[in-house]
């Protein structure tokens, strides 16, 4: 049955995924869309947990470091998302470094949606209230583009769970 | 040792004149306190990581066991932040970059004393 163990370690150090069609089509436009915020002009406000500060408390320090860093970090995130995306699209069977990107990226695009839904840690513990049958309780102001990326969300981090389950299994 | 500045091997007047006796200045000591002192690279709490996937990338990028990633990873959760490695500033640089390319918010900063 399909997901099940939609990622799991095989034989000789690679892993298998085994996504449901419709996943992976939503995969891939998420990534297609994290892409082109990557590479706009202007960047988003909810991509700031991926370029984040290395000297908190020294400015200048800062400034000097995401001059000479930044574009290494912007590059690393999109070859990262172009592996992913030849993953999910073409993909059954994929390398540890083609894991390893994968991971990131699923992990990047929580970060950027987890940013746009405003997160916090108050948030677990109403966590299991927004899953199952209480989709039927409509809370105020929640708008169905709200919803979405919640179930989204969700499903990202889902994902990832079994991203770093089948990493840690032993080899 | 004493250093002459020439121009095209003949010294000038200007900087004959210049070679005089200066007032030594005092090494800053506070500096070079500073730039002896290691540099640690600090994981902050985000509510959005995983768990598992911050105790996942402690092990990853720096070879821990599982017990001590989990210990510096609940000290992120429940402390607000966890020192995960020291060293030079360009180790510390390049562990920071490392963990910002796995999403995880780092920072670095001298050790205190």
């Amino acid at each position: 049955m399909k997901n099940d163990y939609p990622i799991a370690r095989t034989k000789h150090g690679k892993f298998r995924i085994d996504l449901h069609d419709d996943h992976r089509e939503v995969l891939l436009e998420l990534i297609e869309q994290f892409r082109e915020s990557l590479t706009s002009a202007n960047h988003e406000a909810n991509l700031r947990r991926l370029f984040p500060t290395a000297y908190h408390n020294d400015a200048k320090a800062d400034a000097e470091y995401q001059r000479l860093m930044r574009d290494e970090l912007l590059a690393s995130r999109l070859a990262s998302a172009e592996v992913a995306s030849n993953v999910i699209a073409n993909k059954n069977e994929i390398s540890a470094e083609e894991m390893d990107a994968f991971t990131r990226s699923v992990n990047s695009l929580r970060l950027v949606l987890g940013t746009s839904l405003d997160i916090a840690e108050s948030d677990y513990g109403a966590k299991a209230d927004d899953t199952g049958d209480s989709r039927d309780d409509d809370d105020a102001g929640d708008t169905d583009e709200t919803e979405i990326q919640r179930e989204l969300y969700e499903y990202l981090g889902w994902l990832l769970e079994w991203c770093v389950m089948a990493q840690s299994e032993p080899t | 040792m004493i250093i002459l500045l020439r121009h095209n091997g003949v010294m000038d007047q200007a900087t004959i004149a210049s070679v005089q006796p200066a007032q030594v200045q005092e090494p800053d000591l506070a500096d070079d306190t500073a730039v002896d002192r290691p540099w640690i690279v600090i994981v902050w709490n985000d509510p959005i990581n995983l768990m598992s996937y911050v105790t996942f990338v402690f092990q990853k990028l720096f070879g821990y066991s599982l017990e001590k990633a989990t210990e510096l990873m609940l000290d992120v959760h429940n402390k607000g932040r966890a020192v995960v490695s020291n060293g030079t500033r360009e180790r510390a640089e390049f562990d920071v970059y490392r963990l910002h390319e796995h999403g995880l918010w780092a920072t670095m900063e001298h050790e205190s004393l």
